[in-house]
């Protein structure tokens, strides 16, 4: 058991553990009547941020290479998913079925811009892909919300100009109304759909990580002339791993974007991808678990701390450097570990002593 | 037929001349040795012959391919495996998990039936493990297995290096000074394991070296560089009294 938990899958199972506890305790404070409205409406971002991050880490921790565009993934997944489900929201009426294709839509999307960004970018060695995503959020952004597209009896009609560029028909319909963005779309997500599928993202890094493709990103990692030495196939470890990244990102986004009646790009903004790597470096680079703790703390932070409006900033910020310190610092991390080890040593004691003999 | 034959080869770097007319012929099974005083270009020809740089003249030809010009990783599917001067492990990773990248060519399944764990993963995990655990029982490391790559003791990080590469199974292994650091007694047991790696798996083994206690122990045949140029070549006992090489290392 001890040996278990101290091996890969045995991290991932607590990791699952972990979540399904938290889980079970949110239904019940909600079911129980005793969550506020502020911290049920905080339950969907939460899996939309833990999502994110958890699939950003994959890129900076096990990659080792430092994208800033995962709101630009978001958006091409939110955006996509949002049109499908606008579009399909009478033929299909189940949310059951509309919305797991819209999220499948929405992650393929953005797959699509991962794996040809990447295919340039990723042959490079150096920050490129810092630059290159950094460029790509703002262009996405910057393009959705110069977007419009509507449709009529004549079929679909685009313009990067204005509304009436598009010269709809009168019972023509609006799809992407520029900066206004996308509205009508079918409230979705719940938090029940949004725990399943940051389960489901936890179950596919994980599985990734502890595979031997998963084996191959790390080695790349470590050292790139040796990985080369063995035949690993550098370019294309790289892209699986970051298309996977803006799938997941892309996931994320059709979450979020199901959870909002309006969605407009002016969401998907720069500070938006700083979000997601701080909860990725606070929660521990590499440590994906960590960084689903880290989403989750850092939403619900500054939303708590909105009752002591003046000094929320000032909190915000204490704990993002008490983060820092305690994530970063290796004797504190040593002084932790220590104390855990004891801990456990204390629990599988007894069952110990039993394998001994 | 040569295992590994290389005619003329030659590699400029601007206007320096770093190899120039180097051949070489080893036969299969063969425990080869590459000595020469510092900066003659050693390291040079292994960077030449496992593609990592690409050469100006010459062919190089493995088990009658030719293989001049390919890339590292052509290279290495082709059969020739390297460890390095600096070890260059994947120090994350614990010491199977660095066998096992190794044997990740000949244990491929696809990144889905990784991420949905379809029957493939467990059939070739569980394969890839027990190989990976042979490969280390001749360096003495499988009890190892678990422990990180950058928390083993020096020596044993270099015998990892040589599990690593021969699980990418070559036909030629080759080792680019493996006893550098070691005391005597750590030197008489590499040479041991060398002598072992080319029994038990049947590689051949080139190896660059400056520890004459090693190289005159095991190499069957030497070639001496200087200055980028062959300088000598053959039995391992006649090059070594050849008044030309000791001048060469020791000076006149």
């Amino acid at each position: 058991m001890k040996k278990f938990l101290k091996g890969a899958t045995g991290k991932s199972f607590i990791t699952y553990a972990m979540l399904i506890i938290a889980f079970t305790a949110v239904q019940i404070t909600v079911s129980g009547g005793h969550a506020s409205n502020m911290f049920q409406g905080l339950l969907v971002p939460f899996c939309v941020y833990s999502i994110a991050a958890a699939s950003l880490n994959l890129t900076v921790g096990i990659l080792g290479e430092l994208s800033l565009g995962q709101a630009g993934f978001m958006c091409i997944g939110a955006y996509s998913s949002a049109l499908f489900s606008v579009c399909t929201k009478e033929t299909i009426t189940s949310a059951w079925i509309r919305f797991p294709i819209a999220i499948l839509i929405g992650g393929f999307f953005a797959a699509l811009f991962g794996v040809l960004i990447g295919i340039p970018v990723l042959r490079l060695r150096g920050d490129y892909l810092a630059i290159v995503t950094l460029a790509f959020g703002e262009i996405i952004k910057n393009v959705f919300a110069a977007l419009y597209v509507g449709y009529d009896s004549r079929g679909l009609h685009f313009s990067l100009t204005s509304q009436g560029d598009l010269g709809l028909e009168p019972d023509g319909k609006m799809l992407i109304n520029g900066a206004l963005g996308i509205s009508g779309t079918p409230k979705d997500s719940t938090f029940i759909i949004g725990f399943i599928v940051l389960l489901i993202t936890m179950i596919i890094l994980y599985n990734f990580i502890n595979s031997r493709t998963g084996r191959a990103v790390m080695c790349i990692r470590d050292n790139r002339i040796a990985a080369e030495s063995i035949g690993l196939n550098i370019t294309k470890y790289k892209l699986i791993t970051f298309g996977l990244t803006a799938f997941l990102a892309g996931v994320a986004g059709a979450l979020f974007s199901h959870n909002l009646s309006i969605l407009q790009a002016s969401k998907f903004d720069y500070n938006l991808s700083i979000l997601i790597l701080v909860f990725v470096v606070l929660g521990g680079i590499g440590n994906i678990r960590g960084s689903v703790i880290a989403a989750v703390v850092l939403t619900y932070l500054p939303e708590v701390l909105r009752s002591i409006n003046n000094y929320r900033m000032l909190m915000y910020s204490v704990v993002l450097i008490v983060m820092m310190i305690f994530t970063s610092n290796d004797k504190i991390r040593g002084f932790f570990s220590a104390s855990l080890m004891k801990l456990k040593g204390l629990i599988f004691k007894n069952k110990a002593v039993k394998e001994g003999e | 037929m040569a295992l590994l034959e290389v005619k003329k080869l030659g590699i400029s770097f601007g206007g320096l001349r770093a190899v120039d007319d180097f051949s070489m012929t080893i036969e299969k099974g063969q425990l080869y040795g590459l000595i020469g005083p510092n900066g003659a270009g050693k390291t040079t020809i292994f960077n030449l012959l496992t593609g990592v740089y690409k050469p100006t003249d010459g062919t190089i030809r493995l088990d009658g391919v030719n293989i001049t010009g390919k890339s590292t990783i052509e290279i290495n599917k082709a059969g020739i495996a390297r460890t390095f001067q600096n070890i260059r492990l994947f120090s994350n990773l614990s010491v199977l998990d660095n066998v096992k990248a190794g044997l990740s060519n000949h244990y491929a399944y696809s990144t889905a039936t990784g991420i949905f764990r379809l029957p493939g993963y467990f059939k070739k995990e569980k394969a890839m493990n027990e190989r990976a655990i042979e490969l280390l029982k001749p360096f003495d490391l499988q009890d190892d297995a678990e422990t990180l790559a950058s928390n083993l003791p020096y020596g044993k990080q270099r015998k990892l290096e040589i599990a690593r590469a021969l699980a990418t199974e070559p036909k030629l292994l080759l080792l680019d000074e493996p006893a550098a650091g070691m005391n005597p007694k750590e030197t008489a047991g590499l040479m041991d394991t060398i002598l072992t790696v080319r029994d038990e798996f049947g590689v051949t083994v080139l190896l660059i070296e400056h520890d004459m206690f090693l190289v005159s122990g095991i190499c069957e045949r030497l070639s001496v560089l200087n200055f980028g140029q062959l300088l000598c070549e053959g039995k391992t006992g006649d090059v070594l009294s050849d008044p030309e090489v000791i001048k060469a290392y020791l000076g006149e």
